[in-house]
């Protein structure tokens, strides 16, 4: 491997969680510069969204794009990431202006590369510039060498995949052998030609011998990457991971820990039980209430869901009895994954393969595309992980064209051949076209905001018909938000869960706020004022998990027993105080949970504010497709006219129905369309923006934000 | 017990392989209530470990107070914790 850069440093040793050292690579420049944060950065900025978020706001202006070359891709884990003591400790966030929104999009993973980062003497990297050939970065904490070298070249199958490149990188680099004190990120072959490219965190398993991936999987993080030529980046340290964040008060976290343990080992086993199913659990409570996305989120449930329940592939795929977890000292253990998989289909067909999924996501995004075969699954799982797409934008993108061809928007010329729900065979076409760019993927791999427009003009041109009628129509069932995917969760009977989605700032993202059981199922919300109130805290708090470099699912799917007997079961707080004496011991603060709600409300703002920059920041941005809050068409009321009869009486204020079904649907339509905007007001001035989104400047003011370009940006919104 | 009136219990996800079946159906009377379903399970499948004062109780995809009347043909599901990703 050709080195064209490198420099020596000296790892800065990790005290109380941090640091205080930025990685920045300029790969036009090829410039190396280790950056000492000022004592009051992390004050500020937490770590992780944080970072990344301040990197962006400071060094991209609103004519940076995705593929500019100021444009920054950031990793950062956080204070409390790399701590086995305590679950759910090996996240990091992968933040940059995406190709997808145009604003800043982060996707949070797990695995192995923030800690080890963390260990090698950086709290954050942040890569910018392009560089002239494909290169890799390989940060090595026990050689003290940090280098940009030519992607080194194997066969056309490896460089071409994100697993397989980064697998043998990985390998490569510590003589043949694999090692828990390497880890990696790599974006694969799917990256250059889709705009929903994705970032592995590829780490060694010791339990199951072998490489394994997890995902920052939205928002085109990894087209990012390979815009600026950078295949994979590599980290090493030989440093113990125990006691690794050096903590002010070592009994401290182990108490803390211990006590979270204990919680996920009593409840988790009667609840989800994630640590023995994986996420695949939810499909079956999904369907159940109507959530699973089938057929472009037309209907929430399906005859057929039931081959894609978890028992399903708890029987015919996973690894039986395997702690799965995505790091050291996790006893949910929710990364399933199987082994000698036999691929049917596409060019590596009559292949075994392993396979890290499937996740809930995965099932979501085939149910969505119509499909029901657990097979199927598997070697989509494990094609969109080898060419490096989002699961999620490539099925939901999919599935918006099977709409558009079944409703005669596109017809078998305009795509090549036919594609229907439940075609399995074009589905995987559609996938392979994607990932090399050719065909009918060139134009899918755009996404379904761009591809709205495309079919638009297409539909308009040959029918001699109004662009923006045709436009029109298609954004009623176009799952996209600010340009990004819907994420796998019919969201019609949720009024908390639209806000959920429609005001997520990066996009209809579920890890800003996911409501929709508390709101629909439990109906812990059931006033205007509660899902207003919840779609300000919720984000809050989950903001604050992805600046510390903790995964959330501790807290928000395995519920402490003792929270029944709070005000707010919802809200897991007895949990939660777990989490803030860790806080405290790693750190030496003492922090309340108001204090860190606060933390995260200035980072929620620098995010607001960035937004607005990018164009991506108003009442206009928050508004989602018509699917996403009702019936869209005829059909969709028809499949529980029922149930929407009896909404509009109990829900819908209305005395007397309307005698024609096709009435009922339309009255059906205007309430909904009522209801959200009425939310969007109260949550506006629950977070203390104006009613177009805006925030105002005494609460941009209020949490130290309102520097230059705030107070500028401002001033041309008339806020 | 009347026996001309029936509900169904349905087990999902994991409570399916621990109660061993995907549903029984057992007889009410005009009285039953949610509490009493939700006790009949406790004491006939103890291994799934439902809590009588914090297991959420579901009768045909509504949640229900433990004093809600049951009918005849209601369906009913006891539903973990979800609050997502």
């Amino acid at each position: 491997m050709e080195i064209v850069r490198q420099i020596k440093y000296k790892p800065a040793r990790v005290a109380g969680g941090y640091t205080d050292r930025l990685l920045k690579i300029d790969l036009g420049s090829r410039e190396i510069a280790v950056e000492k944060l000022a004592p009051d950065f992390k004050d500020k900025y937490t770590g992780g969204r944080g970072y990344a978020l301040k990197a962006i706001w400071d060094g991209t202006t609103g004519e940076t794009r995705y593929d500019s070359p100021e444009n920054i891709l950031v990793m950062a884990s956080g204070p409390l990431g790399n701590e086995p003591g305590f679950p759910g400790t090996g996240k990091f966030i992968v933040g940059t202006i995406s190709p997808m929104t145009g604003t800043f999009i982060d996707s949070n993973v797990g695995g192995h590369f923030g800690p080890l980062l963390k260990l090698a003497g950086f709290d954050a990297l942040a890569v910018t510039g392009i560089s002239e050939e494909e290169v890799v970065i390989l940060i090595d904490g026990d050689a003290r060498t940090i280098a940009i070298a030519e992607a080194p070249g194997y066969d056309e199958e490896t460089d071409d995949g994100a697993l397989s490149f980064g697998d043998r990188l990985l390998k490569d680099l510590n003589n043949g052998e694999y090692s828990d004190c390497l880890a990696a990120v790599s974006a694969g072959k799917g990256a250059l030609h889709a705009r929903y490219g994705l970032i592995h965190s590829l780490y060694y398993d010791i339990r199951r011998r072998r490489i394994r991936a997890k995902q920052a999987g939205r928002g085109g993080t990894g087209t990012v990457m390979r815009a600026k030529k950078l295949k994979s980046i590599v980290v090493r340290s030989s440093l113990s991971k125990a006691n690794g964040n050096k903590p002010v008060d070592k009994k401290g976290v182990r108490a803390a820990g211990r006590a979270l343990k204990q919680v996920i080992a009593k409840a988790d086993p009667t609840q989800l039980h994630l640590s023995a199913w994986g996420t695949t659990i939810l499909s079956e409570y999904m369907d159940k209430f109507h959530i699973f996305p089938v057929d472009n989120y037309q209907y929430g449930q399906s005859p057929d869901s039931a081959k894609l329940f978890a028992h399903v592939f708890l029987d015919n795929y996973f690894s039986h009895r395997m702690p799965d977890g995505c790091y050291y000292g996790c006893n949910l253990a929710c990364a399933k994954g199987a082994e000698n998989v036999g691929l049917t289909r596409g060019p590596a067909a009559g292949r075994k393969v392993s396979v890290d999924g499937p996740e809930y996501e995965t099932v979501g995004a085939v149910c969505c595309m119509g499909i029901f075969d657990p097979q199927f699954v598997m070697e989509y799982n494990w094609y969109c992980d080898e060419y490096g797409l989002d699961v999620i934008s490539t099925g939901v993108t999919i599935s918006f064209f099977m709409e558009c061809f079944e409703r005669g928007y596109l017809s078998a010329e305009d795509i090549g051949y036919e594609l229907n729900f439940g075609d399995i065979a074009a589905a995987d076409r559609c996938l392979h076209e994607i990932a090399g760019g050719r065909g009918f993927g060139k134009v899918a791999g755009q996404g379904v905001a761009r591809g709205k427009t495309w079919v638009a003009k297409k539909y308009a041109a040959r029918n001699k018909a109004s662009q923006d009628e045709v436009m029109a129509e298609l954004s009623k069932f176009g799952m996209e938000v600010k340009g990004l995917e819907f994420s796998m969760y019919v969201t019609k009977e949720s009024l908390a869960q639209q806000g959920g989605y429609g005001l997520a700032l990066k996009g209809p993202q579920h890890d800003e706020a996911w409501l929709i059981f508390i709101d629909q199922v439990y109906q812990e919300l059931p006033t205007l004022e509660d899902k207003a109130a919840a779609l300000k805290w919720f984000p809050l708090i989950r903001t604050w998990f992805n600046a510390t470099g903790l995964c959330k699912l501790h807290w928000i799917d395995v519920r402490n027993p003792e929270a029944v007997a709070t005000d707010e079961p919802s809200k897991n707080l007895p949990t939660l105080a777990h989490y803030i004496d860790y806080l405290n011991a790693t750190t030496g603060s003492r922090k309340s949970l108001q204090d860190i709600l606060d933390d995260s409300e200035r980072l929620y703002i620098l995010q607001k504010l960035i937004n607005l920059r990018q164009g991506k920041g108003t009442r206009e941005s928050d508004q989602i497709p018509l699917r996403a809050m009702a019936p869209a068409f005829f059909n969709e009321y028809q499949s529980r006219a029922e149930y929407y009869d009896l909404w509009l009486g109990q829900n819908g204020g209305v005395k007397k129905l309307p005698a024609s079904p096709r009435q009922r649907h339309k009255l059906l339509i205007e309430r909904r369309k009522r209801d959200y905007q009425q939310l969007c007001d109260a949550v506006y001035e629950k977070k203390g923006f104006t009613p177009e989104g805006i925030p105002r400047r005494e609460t941009v003011a209020r949490f130290g934000l309102l520097d230059k370009q705030a107070s500028r940006l401002l001033d041309e919104m008339g806020a | 017990m009347n026996e001309n009136m029936i509900v169904t219990i349905e087990f999902l996800g994991t409570q399916r392989i621990l109660a061993g079946a995907d549903s029984i159906e057992t007889p009410i009377t005009a009285r039953s209530r949610v509490r009493d379903a939700l006790e009949y399970v406790i004491d006939k499948y103890p291994q799934l470990k439902l809590d009588k004062d914090t297991a959420l109780v579901v009768v045909n995809q509504q949640l229900a107070l433990r004093d809600q009347i049951l009918k005849d043909s209601d369906t009913i599901s006891f539903v973990p914790f979800i609050s997502g990703g």
